[in-house]
């Protein structure tokens, strides 16, 4: 069952009425053991510097995005290894005056580990480290911090200006090898476009370009002559079909058109006419005197004939059709000659443009490869160029000590009251613990013993109706007892605070 | 009951009890108010009697304060004291129990030293406190008898010689202690009896008349511990009720859970926490000046070797 607070103290003091004589008895022995314990405690007094440290190295800044530097971590682990160095440690030997006796190295040895247990370096915040140093002699405790801290900075700034020199002659190495490689590339650079002129930067779509208005030129030319070959054949064969000469209408023609002709005119008189009528007559002689007409020509083309003689017939001409189509056929001819030409011209020009085209083309790709690197270097040198500056301008800080990267932020003073345990701490802690431990004891027997001591456990816990709790009745004899008792009690309770009264009077006045 | 009606008679003769005629208490069903106002002036005439009565009983010479404060006895005059006020919110819890009727009250202690005596002794006390009111006490701790120190020197007749005798009377084993209205039955001459002696016919009846001797009488047996002796259990079937003292730090849960399971719920009237450690009531500046202290103690000192 989990007591209440107030439960807690109740049950608490009825024990340590309970058990007051060992309760007393464990008081005044804890107490006095104390006392004695703080009496005997050496005292130690610690002096301590701190260090600010900039967390920035030389080369981060300097370097910065062009190199990568190893992180440091724990700086009090560095800072512990360069003042627990052996070249520190003489120093302190001699600073703390044991080697005046002239140890043994092993003496020295034993020395240095109790330094060594009595320094402690610790990281305060993140720049900054503080030392401590605990020793019996304030005086000597003073001057090791010092000499500790001196040490320190002065180590740590020749690390430091030996560092940005390392760096600046890194960069400046850098910068050289970097410039050979720019020149290189510049004079290979230069020899490459001698060697080819034609290789400029553009010059294969000129080419490209070039190419594409030849193909187009050759492929109108081709049109154009596999049309003026369709034309051709196509005169060629309508002059085949058609006369050289043509004949006009004959003489015996006309006359008979002119019959035809009039012979519908009579018909269409006779619709309306008799055959009396004038102009049927007119019409009549009119027929009958071309037909004789015709007669007369037949004849004498027939006597012609049979004569033997050619009778020009005035009807005959040359036919015009043909002398245009000679023309025509005479005039394609030409053209297609000349086409024939152009094309070939133009798929010569072709083949010289895509011979130069692949000789631009491998040309343009070693350019690009050796303009990168010019570039690449060009860049690289330029920026390595003003780091060199800044590592110079670094260099000659840290040379004049001026760009001061380590200080000391509180200075080693002098300690006059001893550190850590006081002998006024073991005076308070003494009747405190002696309090305390007994009553942690009796606490430890409740959590321990499972016997009641609480009536609230009747009721709370096993659930059975409590009537009451008695208190113990005392009889006079033993109230008397008691008083006595608690009379020892007190009068012990004072003789050990007298004893304490006295033993911190006798400290007070430094007699013991 | 020939022995009562002997007792009664020798008590008549003697002056030292009137017998009231016991009165119905049960009401018969009252139409009037007139009977009513009869009955309950009988009532008030039965109580003053009864107080006439307990107020004849023979007392012994009163029990001085040194001796009651010695054998760590209660009295009014303790006023505010711890244990008073306890032993009397345990009689009036016994009385809201009982609704007024008196019984027998069984007081056990769960382990030998718990202070069942001490409770059974104060808690008799406490009822005596009361002048309406009588308590009977029955030393039952055979083994380990204690009550018949409060009579001083002398060998008292008790229960044993009572269960072994068959002539003896009642009358001869009850003792007035010199405290009002209480009396004891201590445990006798003989220390051993065998247990079936409580379960015997003549035990039942020595409670059944010692209960009706007096209505206002209660009965405490005060009991050996529950964890040594069987015979507390064949005790606490005759009794109404039984007590349970809890000593301080001396038993567990279980213990205590194993009696109250002997016991039986019906008959558990409730747990007494005993002993709690208090200090006693004195001024407290006596020990806070401990220079007073010492000079007490030497001055003391300086008496005794002047004297020697």
């Amino acid at each position: 069952m989990n007591l209440r607070p107030e439960q807690l103290v109740k049950v608490l003091v009825d024990e340590a009425f309970y058990y007051r004589k060992a309760f007393v008895v464990a008081f005044i022995v804890i107490s006095l053991a104390i006392l004695v314990f703080g009496l005997l405690w050496p005292k130690g007094y610690t002096a301590y510097s701190s260090i600010v440290v900039d967390d920035k190295k030389v080369i981060q800044p300097l370097m910065q995005g062009a190199a990568v530097t190893t992180d440091v971590a724990d700086r009090g682990r560095l800072a512990r290894e360069v003042i627990f160095g052996r070249k520190m440690m003489s120093h302190i030997l001699e600073v703390g005056g044991w080697m005046k006796d002239n140890p043994s190295p092993i003496e020295q040895e034993r020395i240095i580990q109790k330094i060594t247990k009595q320094t402690t370096i610790t990281n305060v915040g993140k720049d900054i480290i503080k030392v401590e140093y605990n020793d019996d002699d304030p005086q000597r405790a003073f001057k090791i911090v010092q000499k500790y801290t001196d040490l320190f900075i002065s180590e740590s700034l020749g690390a430091k200006s030996a560092e940005s020199q390392a760096a600046y002659d890194f960069i400046h190495k850098e910068t050289e090898s970097y410039h050979d490689k720019l020149t290189k590339a510049e004079d290979q650079l230069k020899d490459f476009r001698s060697a080819n002129l034609d290789a400029r930067p553009g010059s294969d779509a000129d080419i490209g370009t070039r190419l594409n208005q030849l193909q187009q030129r050759i492929e109108q030319a081709t049109q154009e002559l596999r049309e003026a070959e369709v034309k051709k054949s196509s005169l060629e064969k309508q002059l085949s079909g058609e006369a050289e000469v043509t004949t006009t209408l004959s003489r015996e023609g006309q006359f008979r058109s002119r019959i035809a002709e009039l012979q519908s005119r009579l018909e269409t008189l006779r619709l309306s006419y008799l055959d009396s009528y004038p102009d049927i007559i007119q019409i009549k002689h009119q027929i009958t005197d071309l037909n004789q007409s015709i007669v007369e020509d037949r004849q004498r083309r027939e006597a012609a004939k049979a004569a033997g003689r050619v009778i020009i017939d005035e009807g005959v001409i040359n036919n015009p059709m043909y002398q245009q189509l000679k023309q025509e056929l005479s005039q394609t001819r030409v053209s297609v000659e000349m086409l024939n030409a152009r094309i070939n011209e133009a798929r010569r020009q072709l083949h010289s443009e895509l011979e130069l085209g692949k000789r631009v083309h491998g040309g343009e790709a070693t350019l690009a490869e050796l303009t990168r690197d010019y570039q690449v270097n060009r860049d690289i040198y330029q920026d390595l160029l003003k780091r060199r500056e800044n590592a110079r301008v670094s260099m000659n800080l840290d040379r004049d000590k001026q760009g001061l990267t380590i200080k000391i932020q509180e200075p080693a003073t002098l300690p006059l009251s001893p550190s850590g345990l006081r002998f006024l701490h073991f005076v308070i802690a003494a009747p405190l613990l002696g309090v305390i431990l007994p009553l942690g004891l009796i606490y430890a027997r409740l959590r321990l013993d499972p016997r009641i001591r609480f009536g609230a456990v009747i009721s709370e816990k096993l659930k059975l109706p409590l009537l009451t709790a008695v208190p113990h009745l005392w009889t006079p004899i033993e109230a008397q007892i008691i008083r006595r008792e608690f009379q020892w009690i007190s009068l012990a309770v004072t003789g050990t605070t007298l004893i304490f009264a006295v033993v911190i009077a006798l400290r007070l006045m430094k007699m013991i | 009951m020939s022995k009562i009606e002997k007792a009664l008679n020798k008590a008549r003769t003697t002056g030292s009890l009137r017998v009231v005629s016991p009165q119905p208490l049960s009401h018969d069903k009252v139409t009037d108010d007139a009977s009513a106002v009869s009955n309950m002036t009988a009532l008030i005439e039965q109580r003053a009697s009864v107080n006439e009565a307990i107020a004849c009983m023979q007392e012994k010479s009163r029990l001085a304060r040194p001796v009651l404060d010695q054998n760590r006895i209660i009295y009014p005059d303790l006023g505010e004291n711890g244990a008073v006020r306890a032993f009397r919110e345990i009689r009036t819890k016994v009385i809201q129990k009982s609704q007024g009727r008196n019984c027998v009250i069984m007081v056990t202690s769960v382990t030998a030293g718990g202070g069942s005596t001490f409770v059974a002794l104060n808690l008799g006390v406490a009822f005596a406190f009361d002048a309406g009111k009588t308590a009977l006490l029955l030393d039952c701790n055979f083994k380990n008898p204690s009550l018949h120190r409060l009579f001083g020197a002398g060998i008292f007749r008790g229960l044993t010689d009572y269960l072994e005798n068959s002539d003896m009377d009642i009358a001869e084993i009850i003792h007035p202690v010199g405290i009002e209205r209480l009396r004891i039955i201590p445990s006798g001459g003989r220390p051993e009896i065998p247990a079936e002696y409580f379960t015997s016919l003549k035990m039942k009846r020595l409670l059944d008349s010692v209960k009706q001797r007096y209505r206002e009488r209660f009965i405490l047996i005060d009991a050996p511990p529950m964890t040594q002796s069987a015979d507390t259990q064949i005790l606490a079937e005759m009794c109404d009720y039984v007590v349970l003292v809890v000593p301080y730090g001396r038993v567990t849960d279980s213990q205590v859970d194993a009696c109250v399971k002997a016991i039986g719920d019906k008959k558990l009237l409730g747990v007494v926490f005993n002993n709690e450690p208090s200090p006693p009531t004195f001024t407290w500046q006596d020990f806070l000046n401990p220079l007073r202290a010492l000079w007490q103690i030497l001055f003391h000192r300086l008496k005794t070797t002047r004297a020697g």
